[in-house]
């Protein structure tokens, strides 16, 4: 835990760096690549992705690393990850415009806030201790308020809707975390080169955060080798997703009004060049992704103008086309193996002079409408109801044109499934009544049980867990819109459980809706050669999987301000029942008061007559009773007096002896 | 001897019945059964189908902390909760069951009505106040309070809005009456159920165990052992009762009969048992009683939902330091206990009225009151119709209760769902109803115990008038 | 009565050094207190909540940057930060703070790290920072890790009022909070010198419960006074620094780490008029001449290699100390590691009773056996018990026939 202190880790790596090049070690690897993508809507992504990877020896682990970040191999260490991830994010992902379909929005499209979870190699009775203290250590780490995830309120552990791992997965988000330069500074300084050279020298924090969309994420896994089976090594992936405007003041409204998509390069957009990479990286790429649509037009262009056949087109020509032309000359394209789908630009980074600096750039030249690639179904969350009182969530699901497409395909054949998985965890003081969950189908009540094919609830306890859902359903393909939707009362807290800001509402987080049927992946013609981990994982066959949007629950708030008050009011009103029905209860009239004297002056009982002076003197009236001679009255008072000493002695020393 | 009835009482029933069945058939019945005056966590019918829910989809129904009842009212409600009849109110057959509840336990409310006034005017005669029995006997008081039962707003809405409390009230009731006419394993029965479904009743053993002891309310014991001194001392006493018949009104006004009390709590070990061998089959599977007792009992007694109700501990605990909160637990709860002794021996010659303060006192101070609570003890306000007579305040009282439960809804609907008005109104409703329910308690006792001087009074004058 | 007579003697002391020479006072401050200034630390602190508030994010940032500026490494600094006006959607300047119309700084930063930030900024994490009494599992860089030879700057700023300091607008720091904690801290030598600066309104009443040696406190205003903001920028459209601060900050701007300015300059520079408020030294517990005190001993830090004959002997000092700081830093954990032990014993305890209940059961209820085994050849419990209820009314009917006889 000591040396986990994330300021201390960039003057090590700085003497790693060293190392480095006196012993040109060639075990542990660091790549560092860089995508770019004109987006639909005239906003560019750039998603930045590097990748540390040690190799696991047998006693690696007391050993120094020279690439890897150190305290991430202790956090490994120390509380056995198998596989983590946490990401920071600001913005949503939007799914309609972005496309969900794609390996970026299905790995790097994340909640708002923070999300984390995490894989655990320990028995299941340490798992939630292992991931207290992994909470605590992040939030060290990386200078947020991860550890208000170690509360069981806050996490919850899915069992196959989200990842299949067989209990010691624990899955925890938080909506509200705020992301901004102090838990940027942190992740960039697990890289060997920081912020100082190489491709991460392009984030200037205000331009970063001043995008749509800025997710950075951090994944942790552990790869087991193919032959036995045994851990091979760490691999530390940090992906950083922006989507930026690029700025189209100085390019004029032309553009605007002629439906032409703004140019834009790398200094354009971020403000920065290039000057270099990162001398210890071993991959310093950077790559354009042109997606279908504008690929499919530039194919038609030129069939039109029928400039070049299918001959052999040479970088010159993908550099300058009659829709987009680019600044530099790309080194290798790879096009994907279905035709006329997207192709892939690909430029390697060198060491450039002081003046050269790299600087991609893009400039339209006519004008193209696309859409991204959609996930089957397109879901949206919304809350229904009104008052502080009680609600429903609603999760609907809408088919897009892969779907329709599908149905249209498949008509002939056996029905067509879709399947879809849904995890909805929702916070204690949403009080959800599962037995009123019900499913909408293209706008028809239906009966759950045709269309659920696993459920796993786990209800919400107060104070102690939230609720988890797990749904698989199985939908036709020609279904057009699906809603599921379930009633929740409001729950209310104790006025020290409301946050500071009690009146801006509580955050359901995101649920987690994937097609587990449906793979997005490029597949591009040039496999053999690309030992790129980012063109890996384009190509990797991956779930399509979309978060929807996190809501805000108003809940009522008790008031604040005077809770003395009201502790007070409601122990009068305690006393007033208690003291007014006592009195009633022993209160006696004349009549029965003089029978009761008559009564004791017969008995002539000492103690009785001091019993009644005594509740005389209380009620305030004169006692009645025929005074005893005055040489008594003295005795009398002394020995009420030695009485009340005596109580008063014994109730201290039964204190003293029940306090020790 | 023919008692009087209230003139057309039956047609009354019936008029309550079918109102309540009209009532069921508004759209979504006027949402009474969301109100948080209608149902508290403990009786609310909606937490009852998914702890239903639950159980069916094979968990245990008290995970989540949605379900606090008794695992038995899960069995019998829990599938109509489920079953639908097509073209009729969601909730058809459970509003059915809790009408019947509501008009059975009106019967029995009746009933033990008839039994005590039967008991009290015989026992005036036997003093020889025969124009107070005659008085008394002209007030049916059993009719009235079932009428009142049945009629009240409370219990309609309590009803209508689909709260399990018109099931526990029948309990109660039940238990009552079967004390009152001296059935041990009815008022076994009653009171263990009673006991097992909401907690607070299980100080009516005290009530019960004197009625079955003495027998049903009477005029101060002080007064029949002076008749007895004044019997010994006056052997020529000229009456129209038989000497024997008078020996057995003596004894059973005096003496502790053991027989009955020994019968009932034989019959309550009998049924306890039972009741718990059915819920730990219930719930072996999921934690045993243990757990059955903590999701249940535990959630009465430590207060943890702190959903608004028309009690003031939910504001209270939502308000208080954490560190505070057990004290309070021990004081607000001790505040019902410690009653208990005072008032027994103060009220022991009237059980059935003992068990009327319990009932109210409970009602008032318990974790998660609801208006069926209310609609018990108002009820059987009625029984004693003819003793309270002279109970002061009873109108300010009346526009008291009108008034908080005009007013209540309104600060509800102003702060949950208006956003205009602030906890503290609605809290502030809730106090002042606790402080109207505190008066008739008050008065209902102290006026109780005014009539039995005015007994002593009228009775010491009539010995004195003998003797002289 | 001892505290008194301590306070005499220690004024005693005070006259007599006036008395002497300057170079005396040194001497006594050591022979008070043994060991050298090591190492510095800041705690800084911004209270408020809100985006109306800026300033008091802008007031903390900006004593961030100075002293960062004067050599004090991160590590060293524990920031608090109650809200995120940064990257706040309100902000017109994502990732940037300014304490000035003129932008000419940005307070931010490429390097900044936040060590509690919004709903962790309580007055419970606040005082744990101080005391140093956290759970086992906090990591180092939300530790104050002082030790007996540091000098620690405690800035904070937010809306205060009489002897309180509000955080996040929902709770107040009372000023016998603030000096309970710095009580616990003199105990647990956890500093050697600390200065505590407050911007806030009626910063002076915050000090007055203060009874430890070795605190110098400085408050921007009064009791009764309340302390202002600088200017405001149209720009963000809030205003962006206090006037306290703002001044605070001027001095600093003339200094670099090596400047010899002492703290009685410092005092000196502020002006109530252009602060519109009096600001207020609490220096009766600190020792030292103001005049014999550079700022540097707390707004920076300066590694000075001391030549001493008696090396070794105040290396072992030290160590000894660092033992002790561990010590207590680790007492948490221990207790924790002792209260496992404990759990285990009961554990193991609870596990004996099981099992002589389990064996109890074993013997006696062998019938509770049978009948579940019999209960769970039914086709479900719920059947079950339907059937016993329903079993209850004819048992009930038969019952009270049989008593009503």
């Amino acid at each position: 835990m000591g040396l986990l202190h994330p300021k201390a880790t960039f003057p090590l790596s700085l003497v790693f760096l060293f190392l480095f090049f006196l012993m040109a070690s060639a075990e542990e690897e660091f790549l560092e690549e860089l995508l770019l993508k004109p987006l639909p809507d005239r906003k560019v992504l750039a998603h930045f992705h590097f990748q540390n990877e040690a190799p696991l020896a047998a006693h690696s682990f007391a050993r120094h690393h020279h690439l890897f970040p150190k305290s991430i191999s202790q956090l490994v260490k120390k509380f056995h990850i198998k596989t983590m991830e946490l990401s920071f994010t600001q913005g949503r992902w939007n799914y309609e415009r972005w496309g969900g379909f794609d390996p970026i929005s299905s790995h790097n499209a994340k909640p708002p806030g923070v999300e984390l979870w995490a894989v655990f190699d320990v028995p299941q009775h340490q798992v939630d201790a292992s991931w207290k203290n992994l909470t605590h250590s992040l939030s060290g780490l990386f200078c947020a308020s991860i550890n208000f995830l170690e509360s069981s309120t806050s996490y919850s552990a899915p069992e196959w809707a989200f990842q299949s791992a067989l209990g010691s997965l624990r899955y925890g988000t938080l909506p509200r975390e705020a992301v901004c330069t102090e838990n940027l500074t942190p992740w960039l300084k697990l890289l060997p080169c920081r912020d100082k050279a190489g491709l991460s020298s392009l984030m200037d924090r205000p331009s970063i955060y001043r995008s749509f969309y800025h997710s950075q994420r951090l994944h942790l896994a552990m790869p087991t080798a193919a032959s036995n089976g045994s851990k091979s090594g760490i691999i530390l992936e940090q992906a950083l997703t922006v989507v930026l405007q690029p700025d189209n003041q100085k390019a004029g409204i032309d553009h605007v009004s002629t439906k032409i998509q703004p140019s834009w390069s790398l200094s354009s957009i971020f403000g920065r060049k290039i000057s270099g990479r990162c001398v210890v990286a071993k991959l310093s790429n950077i790559y354009l992704h042109v997606e279908r649509g504008p690929v499919t037009q530039l194919e038609n262009l030129q069939k039109k103008t029928s400039k070049i056949a299918a001959n052999d087109t040479g970088p010159e020509d993908y550099r300058r086309n009659s829709v987009f032309e680019l600044s530099v000359t790309p080194e290798r394209v790879h096009t994907e193996l279905e035709k006329s789908s997207s192709s892939l630009y690909e430029y390697s980074i060198k060491d450039y002079k002081d003046i050269e600096q790299f600087d991609l750039g893009l400039t339209w030249k006519h004008p193209v409408v696309w859409s991204s690639p959609h996930a089957p179904l397109f879901a949206s969350r919304f809350l229904m109801g009104s008052g502080n009182e009680r609600g429903a969530i609603a999760i609907s699901l809408k088919s897009t044109e892969v779907t329709e497409g599908l149905a249209a395909a498949n008509n002939v054949e056996e029905r067509c499934k879709l399947q879809v998985n849904v995890l909805q965890i929702v916070p204690w003081y949403v009080k959800v009544y599962y037995h009123t969950l019900q499913l909408l189908v293209d706008e028809r009540p239906q009966v759950l049980t045709d269309f659920v094919e696993r459920m796993r609830v786990s209800p919400s306890e107060d104070k102690v867990s939230p609720g988890v859902m797990e749904l698989v359903l199985q939908f036709p393909c020609e279904m057009k819109s699906a809603v599921l939707s379930i009633e929740f009362d409001k729950g209310f807290l104790h006025i020290d459980e409301y946050p500071p800001d009690a009146n801006q509402g509580f955050d359901i987080p995101s649920a987690i809706i994937s097609f587990p049927d449906y793979h997005a992946g490029l597949q591009f013609l040039d496999k053999s050669q690309s030992k790129s981990p980012l063109l890996s994982k384009l190509q990797e066959r991956s779930p399509v999987l979309s978060y929807t949007e996190v809501l805000l629950v108003p809940l009522t708030t008790p008031d604040f301000s005077m809770p003395y008050n009201v502790i007070t009011i409601t122990c009068t009103v305690f006393a007033l029942y208690f003291g007014s029905l006592l009195n009633v209860l022993r209160r006696r009239v004349g009549e029965e008061e003089r029978l009761l004297k008559n009564k004791e002056a017969k008995k002539g009982v000492f103690f009785r007559r001091l019993l009644t002076n005594v509740s005389a003197k209380l009620r305030g009236r004169p006692s009645e009773s025929p005074l005893p001679p005055p040489s008594s009255s003295s005795l009398f008072v002394n020995s009420k007096l030695i009485f009340r000493v005596l109580i008063v002695a014994g109730i201290a020393v039964a204190w003293q002896y029940y306090s020790q | 001897m023919k008692r009087k009835k209230v003139q057309w009482f039956w047609t009354w029933v019936l008029g309550s019945v079918a109102m309540r069945l009209i009532l069921l058939y508004f759209p979504k019945n006027l949402n009474l059964s969301l109100r948080p005056e209608v149902s508290t966590p403990v009786t609310s019918l909606r937490r009852l189908a998914e702890g239903y829910w639950l159980k069916q989809s094979s968990l245990s129904p008290y995970a989540g902390s949605m379900y606090h009842g008794s695992p038995l009212l899960l069995t019998l409600l829990g599938p109509l909760t489920v079953t639908r009849v097509e073209g009729q109110p969601d909730h058809l057959l459970c509003s059915l069951i809790f009408v019947v509840a509501d008009v059975a336990c009106a019967m029995l409310i009746c009933g033990a009505g008839e039994k005590l006034q039967v008991a009290y005017s015989s026992s005036l005669q036997f003093l020889g106040l025969h124009n107070l029995s005659e008085d008394s006997e002209l007030l049916p008081s059993g009719d009235i309070a079932a009428l009142v039962y049945l009629w009240n707003p409370f219990t309609v809405v309590a009803c209508v809005g689909l709260s399990t409390s018109a099931i526990e009230n029948l309990m109660v009731v039940l238990s009552l009456y079967g004390a009152c006419s001296r059935l041990a394993p009815l008022a076994a029965f009653g009171w263990v159920m009673a006991t097992h479904m909401s907690l607070y009743p299980a100080i009516l053993i005290v009530p019960v165990i004197l009625l079955l002891g003495y027998g049903p309310d009477a005029p101060p014991r002080k007064l029949f052992w002076r008749r007895k001194n004044l019997e010994v001392g006056n052997s020529t006493c000229s009456d129209s009762y038989s000497a024997e018949e008078e020996k057995n009104q003596l004894k059973m006004a005096n003496v502790f009969s053991l027989r009955p009390v020994v019968l009932f709590l034989f019959w309550t070990l009998l049924w306890s048992s039972y009741v718990l061998f059915l819920c730990s089959i219930y719930v072996q599977q999921y934690g045993g009683l243990r757990e059955l007792f903590r999701r249940t009992y535990g959630f009465i007694l430590t207060v943890q939902d702190l959903s608004p109700n028309i009690g003031v501990l939910w504001y209270f605990f939502a308000e208080v330091f954490d560190f505070f909160r057990n004290f309070f637990l021990l004081v607000f709860h001790g505040n019902i206990l410690l009653m208990i002794a005072p008032l027994a021996l103060r009220l022991n010659h009237r059980p059935c009225f003992l068990a009327f303060v319990y009932i109210a006192i409970s009602s008032m101070l318990k974790s998660y009151p609801s208006v069926g609570d209310s609609a018990l003890y108002l009820g059987l306000l009625g029984l004693f119709a003819y003793e309270l007579k002279d109970m002061n305040f009873s109108f300010f009282l009346f526009s008291g209760y009108v008034g908080v439960s005009l007013l209540s809804p309104v600060m509800h609907n102003l702060w949950i769902w208006r956003g205009t008005g602030n906890a503290n109104f609605y809290f502030a409703t809730a106090i002042t109803y606790t402080c109207f329910q505190i008066i008739l308690v008050v008065e209902s006792v102290s006026a109780m115990l005014n009539h039995d001087r005015m007994l002593t009074k009228l009775y010491t004058a009539k010995l004195q008038n003998v003797k002289s | 009565m001892g505290l008194s007579v301590s306070e005499l003697l220690m004024k005693v002391v005070l006259m007599i050094m006036l008395t002497f020479l300057s170079y005396s006072v040194a001497y006594s401050s050591s022979s008070y207190k043994t060991t050298m200034h090591t190492n510095n630390w800041a705690v800084l602190v911004c209270t408020s909540r809100f985006w109306f508030n800026y300033r008091h994010m802008a007031n903390t940032l900006s004593l961030y940057r100075t002293v960062k500026r004067l050599g004090i490494p991160d590590e060293r600094i524990i920031l608090m930060l109650a809200d995120d006006m940064a990257c706040n959607a309100r902000n017109k300047y994502p990732a940037q703070v300014f304490n000035n119309e003129n932008h000419r700084l940005n307070l931010y930063g490429d390097n900044v790290e936040v060590d509690y930030r919004g709903y962790e900024v309580t007055v419970e994490n606040f005082l744990r920072v101080l005391t140093g009494r956290h759970e086992s599992a906090v990591p180092r860089s939300k530790r104050l890790l002082s030790d007996e030879g540091s000098h620690i700057l405690l800035y904070m700023t937010g809306h205060g009022g009489d002897e309180f300091l509000k955080f996040q607008d929902s709770e107040e720091l009372q000023s016998h909070d603030l000096a309970d904690a710095v009580k616990q801290m003199e105990e647990k030598r956890r500093f050697k010198e600390l200065l505590i600066m407050v911007d806030t309104c009626q910063a002076s009443t915050l000090f007055s419960q203060f009874h430890s040696p070795g605190v110098l406190a400085i408050g921007s205003s009064m009791k009764g006074e309340n302390s202002y903001s600088h200017h405001l920028d149209s720009d963000v459209g809030v205003s962006v620094v206090d006037r306290f601060t703002f001044y605070t900050l001027a001095f600093f701007e003339r200094l670099n780490m090596y400047d010899n300015a002492s703290l009685s300059s410092l005092f000196n520079s502020y002006n109530p008029n252009l602060l519109m408020s009096t600001a207020y030294y609490r220096m009766d517990l600190y020792q030292c001449h103001l005049e014999e005190v550079p700022v540097t001993n707390f707004f920076a830090s300066v590694m000075k290699t001391i030549h001493t004959d008696s090396a070794y002997r105040s290396w072992s000092n030290k160590n000894i100390a660092e033992a002790k700081t561990k010590n207590m830093s680790s007492d948490q954990s221990i207790s924790d590691s002792d209260r496992n032990f404990l759990r285990k014993l009961d554990e193991v305890d609870q596990f004996n009773n099981l099992t002589a209940e389990d064996y109890v059961r074993d013997s006696v209820g062998q019938i509770w056996r049978a009948i579940l085994s019999t209960v769970n050849t039914f086709d479900s419990i719920d059947t079950f018990v339907c059937y016993g209820m329903l079993l209850m009314l004819p048992m009930l009917i038969f019952s009270t026939w049989l008593s009503s006889k």
